[in-house]
């Protein structure tokens, strides 16, 4: 290679004395072999030092390359390709490397194709893994108090104490005791709270650490102690299942992943990407749900009970809640078609499949 | 004051030299360190991502030139990294005692309010300080109470007035950020008026009354329209049903969305004219800026479809786009030469706050 030769060009840019703004039109070349030496247009040498005691800034794109002398001149050239050949002696880090793979070229395209399949693994592999090994470290208390704090915000705003006769709340618990008696948790994982539901009406819902809420105004609705136990069932399963500290850990993982590796895509993008996978939340509580109607299920059989309990409540909900139309669909417990069907579907096999 | 305003209000002398900013990158070459950046960051599991910030604000400042020189950015990526991580850390623990003690969340957050002047205050210094031009670097001086007023009471003033005092909010804002500004050992002022603040208010309000007037006409009538035909929600298949209905939330924010984020552009985009064009580098170079408004506003909004429509493959081009529209309407008339100027910073620390700033997405447009 002609070395020697590229030694000896000189390299046209400005130099600047430490910490000044005026620019002096310089050239820089190596001399005698490995003495970096920034001269004037007289001739004269306006600063110099070995090669390895300068300090040269990373080629990016075609920006302007920074040598700082030891005595912390610097010189500033448009030159790359010379700085380049300049730095050759030098063992080259990463950032020449980098370089090369960012100049346009078709391998690009093979980026874009990486990054694509990259980006959809993560969503679909890595963060489940994610979420998962958090739920598995995430110690009792946490659970705890995030319920404990639940309910007590919701019976300071919503709820009221609940109106039920004590026979009626009496049977309901005995029931309940059973089913959480024949579940993971057992008798002591699970309690049943009876509540006037207020504005939110017929509802039940689960908190993670077990705390198991029965509003009056489902009690009332559904009229028929069966069914309310398939729909604690359901919710004893949302518990077991540990649905709601996944779908917390899940939207923090999805997101920080999105501020962590979308980089500069523009703020606007990155709020529409946010919004995008909350939408895609959506999807997951409805697979949650339908985990929780298969558990009933399952609890109901297991007990002796109807295992069909869930599905009649379903049915109720669509023929009694149905008309309120849009308000239904996005609730918790949407009371769709599929949804019956599937749970009927589910229950019938399963007292086929273990005759009794 | 007095000479300043005489500067600031009257045109540039006619023995002002006129220097143009320039932006001389292009979506070809940036790309490629685009996409490499994202490649990276991923295989490395997000550690690239200080590198990339680097390599990213490398490239954008050193293609900003002005007067043969140009602009460059010096943070290490370790630093960068450190602030990273830390600021990480506080993100998830305040995500955490949010969900997890609601009762607490409410005092962190008010704690986290007196907090962020000071995080904007150690940003804007990191940043200023990381950033040369011509050999010699940028500082900051501001302190606590401006950020305070600039970023806490002014955000609450321009929203509790519903936008009305957003001039006096902009021009507490543009006079923190450029005001405490310096290069090298000289000042930097900046004293935005606020009647010409108020002067590039009314367009966008007037924008604004008049879309939503529009919106709201339009949205009921296509509503009753729709109810009319008696479109069933009930009759699609569940999932699809709650795309719909998904959609049509959204579909009925989205207009709202549009006008206000139009609005926003319009004005900030005045406001910026106003803000630039009173800025004197060291009593005697004076800033200009005249960017088109509409001009701005329609290369956001086009630069925003075009990324979402292309999956983010058009941002580069978009990103190169708008640098090079906001170089090229800025100008500097410098009164003399650029030659004089000494850097007084030497070692700079606080990076927390610039990465909070830039996870954040906070973003000071100059």
């Amino acid at each position: 290679m002609a070395s020697d030769a590229t030694d000896r060009k000189a390299i046209s840019g400005v130099w600047y004395a430490p910490q000044t703004s005026r620019a002096v039109k310089a050239t820089l070349r190596l001399e005698d072999g490995e003495r970096l030496i920034a001269r004037d247009e007289a001739g004269a040498a306006l600063a110099s030092c070995e090669l390895p005691a300068a300090a040269f800034s990373d080629r990016v794109g075609s920006i302007p390359r920074r040598i700082t002398f030891a005595d912390e001149s610097v010189f500033e050239t448009n030159d790359n390709d010379s700085v380049d050949q300049l730095m050759r002696p030098l063992a080259t880090r990463g950032a020449g490397f980098v370089h090369s793979l960012e100049r346009f070229h078709p391998r690009l395209a093979v980026f874009v194709v990486l990054v694509a399949l990259l980006a959809a693994a993560i969503y679909r592999f890595a963060v489940p893994v994610l979420v998962e090994v958090a739920v598995l470290v995430t110690p009792p208390v946490v659970p705890e108090l995030l319920s404990s704090s639940t309910m007590t915000t919701l019976d300071s705003t919503v709820f009221e104490p609940s109106k039920l006769d004590a026979e009626t709340q009496k049977e309901i618990a005995e029931g309940f005791d059973r089913l959480a008696a024949a579940s993971a948790g057992g008798a002591d994982g699970y309690s049943l709270n009876f509540r006037k539901g207020g504005h939110i009406g017929p509802n039940a819902f689960a908190l993670p650490d077990g705390t198991i809420v029965l509003t009056d105004e489902l009690v009332e609705m559904a009229n028929d102690n069966e069914t309310i136990l398939g729909v604690l069932a359901h919710e004893i399963g949302h518990v077991d299942h540990d649905h709601s500290l996944r779908q917390i850990y899940r939207a923090a993982g999805v997101t920080g992943l999105i501020l962590l590796i979308g980089g500069d895509v523009g703020a606007g993008v990155e709020d529409i990407l946010i919004q995008g996978s909350a939408l895609l939340q959506l999807r997951h509580s409805r697979s949650a749900e339908a985990e929780a109607d298969r558990f009933s299920i399952e609890l109901m059989h297991r007990t002796g009970h109807d295992p069909l309990a869930i599905s009649r409540f379903l049915e109720l909900i669509r023929d009694k809640l149905g008309d309120t139309s849009e308000s239904d669909f996005l609730s918790t417990h949407p009371a769709t078609p599929s949804r019956i069907e599937e749970t009927k579907r589910y229950a019938e096999e399963l007292t086929a499949a273990v005759p009794d | 004051m007095d000479t300043q305003d005489e500067r600031a209000g009257g045109p540039p002398a006619d023995s002002m030299r006129r220097e143009q900013f320039t932006f001389t990158g292009t979506g070809r070459e940036y790309f490629g360190i685009w996409i490499v950046n994202i490649l990276l960051t991923i295989v490395t599991l997000g550690i690239y991502s200080a590198w990339a910030k680097v390599r990213r604000n490398r490239y954008f400042y050193g293609n900003t030139r002005l007067a043969g020189a140009s602009f460059d950015y010096h943070a290490r990526p370790v630093q960068i990294l450190i602030g990273r991580i830390v600021v990480l850390a506080i993100l998830i623990l305040y995500n955490l005692t949010a969900t997890f003690v609601p009762v607490a969340s409410g005092i962190l957050g008010v704690l986290f309010l007196f907090a962020l002047p000071w995080l904007v205050m150690r940003g804007l210094r990191f940043s200023a300080r990381m950033t040369s031009f011509r050999n010699v670097r940028f500082d900051f001086t501001g302190g606590y109470g401006g950020a305070f007023l600039a970023y806490i009471l002014g955000g609450l003033l321009t929203w509790g007035s519903l936008g009305i005092l957003a001039p006096i909010a902009s021009q507490w804002m543009w006079r923190y950020t450029l005001d405490n500004l310096r290069y090298g050992d000289r000042p930097i002022d900046c004293d935005p008026r606020l009647e010409k603040l108020y002067g590039q208010f009314v367009m966008p309000a007037a924008v604004f009354v008049i879309g939503l007037v529009v919106v709201v006409v339009l949205g009921v009538s296509i509503f009753s329209l729709a109810s009319g035909i008696g479109l069933d929600l009930e009759d699609f298949s569940s999932d699809f049903a709650v795309g719909g209905i998904l959609l049509a939330i959204y579909g009925a924010f989205l207009p709202f969305f549009l006008l206000f984020v139009l609005v926003s552009l319009l004005y900030s985009a005045g406001a910026r004219n106003v803000a630039l064009s009173e800025t004197v580098i060291d009593g005697q170079h004076l800033l200009a800026s005249h960017i088109g408004r509409w001009r701005y506003a329609w290369i956001a909004i086009s630069n925003f479809f075009a990324t979402l429509f292309t999956l983010g493959l058009a941002r580069p081009w978009a990103a190169v786009r708008m640098s090079r529209y906001l170089a090229g309407v800025t100008v500097l008339y410098s009164a003399g030469s650029l030659d004089d100027f000494f850097s007084t910073v030497k070692q700079s620390e606080g990076v927390v706050g610039a990465e909070y700033m830039d996870i954040e997405g906070l973003d000071f447009g100059f």
